[in-house]
């Protein structure tokens, strides 16, 4: 089953495109991984399958509805969760914050929706710290309740914007395994620049700058070659099939990425 | 010192001080502690000094103060909203610009009122001792609206506050709430300009708030403890003003800005 299905979308802020004729389709519990360079267009396609950004031309559906119908669908983790950490809030109200609006109390929150938040916190391992201040946690811990609160009112689709920009290598790992355990259920899209990790992970990969090539990257194991014992494999790799699959369509940068290494 | 007080409040107009004192103080934590986290600090003093045209026009048509005043800051609220809500770089142009022709509207219509000497210098720097008795319904009434909303719609101002993008995703009107914020925002600053007056009322909505911000853990207790720090700064203030004879509204932020240093030390030495 498609939840996501792009068609020939383009998109401008003002007169520059961005996007030019976009074509993506995103398959139930799909690992997918958003890259390319800054300033490519990867964030603004995420608005576009937020519903923050419109399609100027072309189409995108989210489980067959407009991207404006579908806010219960998507759990979002957006970039920088490293500002504003001295806002007096705890992590339990950060999370539920998630839920969609519906039937709640007059005064604060309901029995079910905090039941809800605490399910979610335990599902990313943060349960103990409830009612800890947000701005005390490590940038690893806070992203974590991010995802939470994504999954606070239990999204068929998490998206998350470079994820682990700021954090440490382990503490990127650690969130790259939550996001494995949960992609056994929900349908996962990561923008990210640490290529070489997330493609350990993600089963598909678009590369975004203007216009999208995409790939099938499942079978890497098999197809490619891995660096090593520790099962990573090279970015050059991975960029020269995506240059090469798409290079008919698009011109310029992409014959750098056919270098062999 | 207590049978000084005593005296001092047999005079109705020092009862009066006290009780406005306690209500703009209270206001003045709750939405104080909004505008800190919603970094709208700057916009809060566009807005101080943008009602003092509200103040000259109702010199002028001979109407309520707080009255024109309430519109005048509202109004300008409303604008800064909208512009703020459509080009958010050119922000502290426009309020700049808001906050100059705001006072010079002032300025003109006091100029124009014939026999009429207002004094601007109890709305620059507060006349709290010269609080009337409408005064204080009108101070009772904005609490009242600021605690209904605050706490009927508090995850929502919170929300909004802590991260407006993901708010909006979830189906909260962000533009209605942060112009709500706005609205609340000048009603409280004209309030406090009785108090400390249009050009100290800012230290009166962050200084409180600053300290509160690193003794609380939430956005509600923020504002309870600015509310209560705000008021105990007011009656000493108050109590220094009365006692030696000083100008109220600069007694006050200098009591706070003291403590706020004196806070800061003690705070130095407990974490190292």
């Amino acid at each position: 089953m498609n939840v996501i299905e792009i068609q020939n979308l383009s998109f401008a802020y003002e007169k520059e495109p961005v996007l030019e004729h976009i074509n993506l389709i995103v398959e139930e519990r799909d690992f997918l991984a958003i890259i390319g360079p800054n300033g490519g267009g990867k964030s603004t396609l995420l608005k576009l399958m937020l519903g923050i950004n419109k399609a100027k031309e072309g189409s995108i559906k989210i489980l067959g509805k407009d991207p404006k119908d579908s806010l219960r669908e998507i759990g979002y983790v957006p970039q920088n969760t490293n500002v504003n950490t001295d806002f007096p809030i705890k992590v339990i109200e950060v999370v539920l914050m998630g839920h969609v609006d519906g039937k709640r109390p007059l005064f604060g929150y309901g029995k079910d929706e905090i039941a809800c938040a605490m399910g979610a916190l335990e599902q990313v391992g943060m349960q103990e710290y409830a009612q800890t201040k947000i701005g005390s946690l490590s940038g690893g811990q806070r992203q974590r309740v991010m995802i939470a609160r994504a999954l606070c009112a239990h999204p068929k689709i998490l998206i998350l914007d470079e994820p682990t920009s700021s954090i440490d290598i382990t503490g990127q790992r650690n969130i790259y395994e939550l996001l494995k355990v949960l992609n056994a259920h929900i349908t996962i899209i990561v923008v990210s620049h640490d290529i070489s990790v997330i493609l350990e992970y993600a089963n598909k990969a678009a590369h975004v700058n203007k216009t999208l090539s995409y790939h099938d990257i499942s079978d890497k194991n098999s197809t490619f070659h891995t660096h090593g014992n520790d099962g990573h494999f090279c970015e050059i790799e991975l960029l020269q099939m995506l240059g090469s699959e798409s290079c008919n369509s698009c011109e310029e940068e992409q014959p750098q990425w056919r270098l062999k290494p | 010192m207590i049978e000084s007080i005593m005296e001092a409040l047999q005079f109705d107009f020092m009862q009066h001080a006290l009780l406005a004192g306690i209500l703009v103080s209270f206001a003045a934590g709750i939405i104080g502690s909004l505008i800190v986290v919603n970094r709208m600090v700057f916009l809060a003093g566009g807005i101080a000094h943008t009602s003092y045209g509200g103040i000259g026009l109702a010199v002028y048509f001979g109407l309520p103060i707080f009255l024109g005043a309430s519109l005048f800051a509202v109004g300008a609220a409303l604008l800064i909203a909208a512009l703020t809500l459509k080009k958010r770089h050119r922000m502290d142009t426009f309020i700049g610009l808001i906050w100059a022709v705001g006072m010079a509207i002032g300025v003109i219509f006091v100029d124009l009122t014939p026999g009429y000497n207002v004094d601007l210098m109890s709305y620059l720097f507060g006349s709290i001792l010269a609080v009337s008795t409408s005064d204080i319904y009108f101070m009772v009434v904005l609490l009242v609206v600021i605690l209904f909303i605050v706490t009927l719609r508090y995850r929502d101002i919170l929300a909004v506050s802590y991260d407006s993008e993901y708010a909006g995703l979830r189906g909260v009107n962000v533009r209605f709430f942060y112009t709500l914020i706005l609205i609340l925002s000048a009603l409280t600053v004209v309030i406090a300009i009785k108090v400390v007056g249009l050009i100290l009322v800012i230290a009166m909505l962050t200084i409180p708030v600053y300290i509160a911000e690193s003794l609380s853990k939430s956005l509600l207790s923020m504002m309870f403890i600015s509310g209560t720090i705000a008021t105990l700064f007011t009656l000493v203030g108050l109590w220094f003003s009365y006692t030696y004879d000083l100008t109220s509204g600069a007694s006050i932020i200098l009591v706070s800005a003291l403590s706020l240093g004196l806070f800061l030390l003690i705070k130095k030495k407990v974490t190292s």
